[in-house]
């Protein structure tokens, strides 16, 4: 979803950006939520291969932050999300989903337990009065900490080095662990690259000094700053999916139908069917699943974005929400939304209709899908702790 | 305390609608407890110590639908009912009395706008006919199978409906859809001139509700109010002849009723409910809970975290705004009331001598004020039966409206006074000396009645009946079929559909949904 701004507002500013501004020679800006985003900054290669070979910086203050207090914060939280909010410690992050009435994912997140009663939750869509509402009645407190929170993803394989540069110390922290290593600096073990990295968690007024002590560590380890172009790639490397692209968060759809259950995302594992009520059980319960999003290996090397899927070459039975060459994995890939008895019965006789322009002409090829149970590119750095110092 | 208890159902309130859905389970076969929070059945209708009416005191709409499932009688109640006539007072004395589709002056003159309200009246208790069709089951929709008996049945009586429409002919059934969203000020004003004939219908159609007659969807209420063709008979006994006649159908099929026994939660597991634990903290079995209180009351007992957080806000957003308060004078001799005849005291008397009238009473409300010049239907019982003349003297029962529940500052005592000072000089226009009658007064405001019933915000109904708290959206969309949250979980009063005024329906409804249910 869109966030209505004035349009003579234009972008506003995020918390690094003078030094963001003068590193963006493509001068790539999008909005993001309102504010003034790199979508590349020289150019997507060198921002990708920084990525996945030496370690990449990129500006996540503009997601949405909430903090949710209380003694009943927990059980607001239970009600919200589809999995189970208990089997979450202390000092960890979950990846979670929350489900409309219908069963339809509104939005996916991190949610972050800083402490006792004390939850902070990232996500990519404005959910302020749907947590209002889900507090109603309960003895817990919604704070949106968008604009008091900044973040920093350092992702990559020499991350930890780079940490270790700047002096701070995070060996100890396994994947999805989280820890106020200094007053004022929160480091979490997570990513969105599917890589060895770390978000770094600081007020907003501090980010500029933070952004500016990780460049220095980072002179010789290859840092460099990316936009999300990048970031794009190695999020379908890593088989991530994204709000808006590769399912539709429920409450910004306007069209009957246009939701999708976490079944049908491929996220059955995250829903708990066992822990009690939570927002969308009832009709989760009811429905079967129409379709599956499939992480697929495509024929050739034309990325395959926006291709329409059939069975046997004759059916239309899905497309591809996101398709890219990974340079990585070197394989042609892609998110696809396919029906449901055909994702699951003879999968092996999807193809791809990919439309290709090239030089004036369009043109189009049937490529045959392979569907990839895990990530297309999951290096065990991205688990190893204490990471190698590269 | 001996083994926990287990029935099949337990029935939250003893209401009209408590007592219903109680008598309609228990002569289904079904072992139910009734649970009363109060030490006495009756809800709204329950009279004072004495037998006069204390809240509600005239019956409307008492369905026959209802009578024949508790057994109570194919062809009539086991209590006399008496149609009363009503009188629209008038200043100067030119009272005008009205029986039926028929309205003539006190003094037995012609009314010179007879002819129009009959046209009227005969019309709208004809739409009405049509419409309670739907009241008496529950609203259309839902999930049954296209072929089983439930949807075979919902198809007929929506086809009846259609049927009736096709019937009225084509000028009818456009007029009947021209007027059914409007407001009855227009409506009424259309046919006759503004007056207390005028006044008098404006006030039927708002009686109970947080809107004055310009507002759209009032000709709605005015059909209501003539469901079962819109006389007001007053039960013979008092409304403890009414309760009883529920409460001993429902304890002849073996039903359990206990008052004084509030319930403090309703228990759940797995999404389904398992039973209540009562105030006094003994737990109760049962795989259906039935409730008559409010349906966010009854969320809250079974707790928020069972319903998803659409249905909790819209939970909260029903709107249930009471705008009446309840006056008892005792008198020390029957008022004099000029112009009227004293066969006539016993007639439902209402002070509203204009639609104008009606609808300036309601503004001061829109800023949480009473009316200084209140819409009053005034009734003295013990006139046609001495047993609610009440312990001393003669009851005189008073609907005054506007009085909202959110009054500026609280209805604290001095509140009270000044309402009961407005009623009175209002009162006093029409019959000068009736102030220095009166020996005793109690006012039950709003939320009074709501401290004692448990009715939301003091309303009548628990919802507004607006059009968008109608049917399928009663009280809210998704938990328009009785059926809330947990599985076993049911809504049975006057917040569900039809809607209260001592009808019984969404008691026997919620049952038969209940029945129809699967735990």
């Amino acid at each position: 979803m869109s966030i209505a701004t004035d349009p003579k507002l234009g972008l506003i500013d995020g918390p690094v950006h003078p030094r963001l501004a003068a590193l963006n020679r493509a001068q790539g800006w999008y909005g993001w939520a309102g504010y003034a985003a790199p979508s590349m900054l020289d150019t997507v290669e060198f921002e990708y291969f920084a990525l996945r070979n030496q370690a990449s910086l990129f500006d996540i203050s503009p997601m949405h932050k909430y903090r949710i207090t209380g003694p009943d914060a927990a059980r607001v939280l239970n009600r919200l999300v589809t999995r189970d909010v208990a089997k979450i410690a202390t000092g960890r992050v979950g990846y979670a989903l929350w489900c409309d009435e219908e069963g339809m994912v509104i939005d996916d997140g991190t949610l972050f337990h800083l402490g006792p009663e004390d939850w902070r939750l990232c996500c990519q869509e404005p959910m302020l009065t749907w947590l209002l509402e889900a507090a109603w009645g309960f003895n817990a407190d919604i704070l949106d900490e968008s604009r008091e929170i900044a973040g920093l993803a350092l992702q990559g394989p020499t991350a930890y080095a780079v940490l270790c540069a700047a002096g701070l110390d995070v060996a100890h922290l396994r994947p999805f662990d989280l820890e106020e290593v200094e007053p004022g600096l929160m480091i979490s073990r997570t990513g969105f690259t599917g890589d060895l990295g770390y978000e770094l968690w600081t007020a907003w007024g501090d980010a500029l000094p933070l952004w500016d002590r990780l460049w220095q560590a980072g002179d010789n380890l290859g840092l460099r700053a990316i936009g999300y172009e990048a970031v794009n790639i190695a999020r379908i490397e890593a088989g991530y999916m994204v709000a808006g692209v590769d399912f539709q968060p429920a409450h910004a759809t306007e069209r009957l139908h246009r939701g999708h259950t976490p079944l049908e995302l491929g996220l059955g594992p995250m829903v708990d069917l066992t822990k009690g009520h939570f927002n969308g059980r009832r009709a989760l319960l009811a429905t079967k699943p129409r379709s599956l999003l499939m992480r697929l290996d495509v024929e050739g090397f034309k990325p395959a974005q926006g291709a329409l899927v059939y069975q046997a070459k004759r059916r239309e039975v899905g497309h591809v929400t996101s398709g890219v060459w990974s340079p990585t994995a070197k394989r042609n890939i892609a998110l696809a939304h396919v029906q449901i008895p055909y994702a699951a019965r003879h999968p092996s006789t999807l193809w791809a209709e990919i439309y290709t322009l090239e030089e004036g002409r369009w043109d189009r090829r049937m490529a045959r899908l392979t569907p990839v149970k895990s990530a297309f590119f999951r290096p065990p750095r991205a688990r190893a702790t204490p990471p190698d110092l590269i | 305390m001996s083994a926990t208890r287990t029935f099949d159902a337990i029935v939250i309130g003893g209401g009209l609608n408590g007592l219903a859905a109680a008598g309609v389970l228990a002569r289904a076969g079904q072992s139910v407890c009734l649970l009363e929070r109060a030490p006495h059945l009756g809800g709204l209708a329950a009279p004072d110590a004495s037998g006069a009416p204390r809240m509600a005191h005239l019956l409307y709409n008492l369905s026959p639908v209802v009578r024949r499932d508790l057994g109570l009688g194919a062809r009539d109640w086991p209590f006399k009912t008496v149609a009363l006539p009503t009188v629209a007072l008038s200043e100067d004395g030119r009272h005008v009395v009205t029986q039926g589709a028929k309205a003539r002056f006190a003094d037995g003159g012609t009314h010179p706008d007879a002819a129009g309200f009959a046209a009227l009246h005969q019309r709208l208790t004809s739409y009405a006919a049509l419409l309670r069709q739907l009241a008496e089951a529950a609203p259309p929709g839902g999930d049954a199978p296209l072929l089983s008996s439930a949807r075979l049945k919902e198809v007929l009586r929506l086809g009846r409906v259609g049927l009736g429409l096709r019937r009225m002919g084509k000028p009818e059934m456009r007029r009947f859809l021209q007027i059914l969203l409007s407001n009855a000020y227009d409506l009424i004003l259309d046919d006759i001139p503004d007056s207390p004939l005028a006044g008098l219908l404006a006030a039927d159609a708002v009686r109970g509700a947080a809107a004055g007659p310009r507002a759209p969807g009032t000709v709605f209420g005015l059909l209501y109010r003539m469901g079962h063709g819109g006389g007001a008979s007053l039960p013979m006994g008092g409304m403890a002849a009414v309760i009883d006649a529920f409460a001993g159908a429902a304890r002849q099929a073996g039903a359990v009723i206990e008052t004084g026994c509030g319930v403090a939660r309703i228990l759940t597991d797995q999404d389904r409910v398992t039973g209540v634990i009562t105030d006094e903290g003994e737990t109760l079995n049962a795989a259906r809970v039935l409730s008559s209180g409010g349906a966010r009351i009854t969320a809250e007992m079974a707790g928020l975290a069972h319903f998803d957080i659409e249905a909790s806000r819209r939970l909260r957003h029903v709107r249930a705004r009471g705008t009446v308060a309840k006056i008892n004078l005792t008198l020390s001799s029957l008022p004099a009331i000029p112009g009227l005849p004293d066969d006539l005291l016993s007639a439902r008397m209402v002070i509203a001598p204009s639609a104008s009238y009606v609808e300036e009473a309601f503004n001061p409300s829109k800023y949480r004020e009473v009316s200084p010049h209140p819409v009053i239907e005034a009734l003295l019982p013990g006139q046609t039966d001495p047993a609610q003349r009440g312990a001393q003297g003669h009851a005189l029962s008073l609907i005054v409206q506007y009085a909202p529940v959110d009054l500026a500052g609280g209805w604290h005592a001095a509140a009270r006074d000044t309402l009961l000072q407005t009623t009175l000089n209002t009162l006093s226009r029409y019959a000068p000396g009736l102030p220095d009658l009166v020996t005793g007064a109690e006012v039950i405001p709003p939320d009074r009645i709501e401290a004692e019933t448990g009715a939301p915000g003091g309303h009548w109904h628990h919802a507004e009946m607006s059009l968008d708290q109608l049917l399928t959206l009663r009280p809210a969309i998704g938990i328009g079929r009785y059926g809330m949250g947990p599985s076993g979980l049911f809504l049975c009063g006057a917040s569900a559909h039809p809607g209260g005024d001592l009808m019984g329906l969404a008691g026997r409804n919620a049952a038969h949904a209940a029945l129809r249910g699967t735990p």
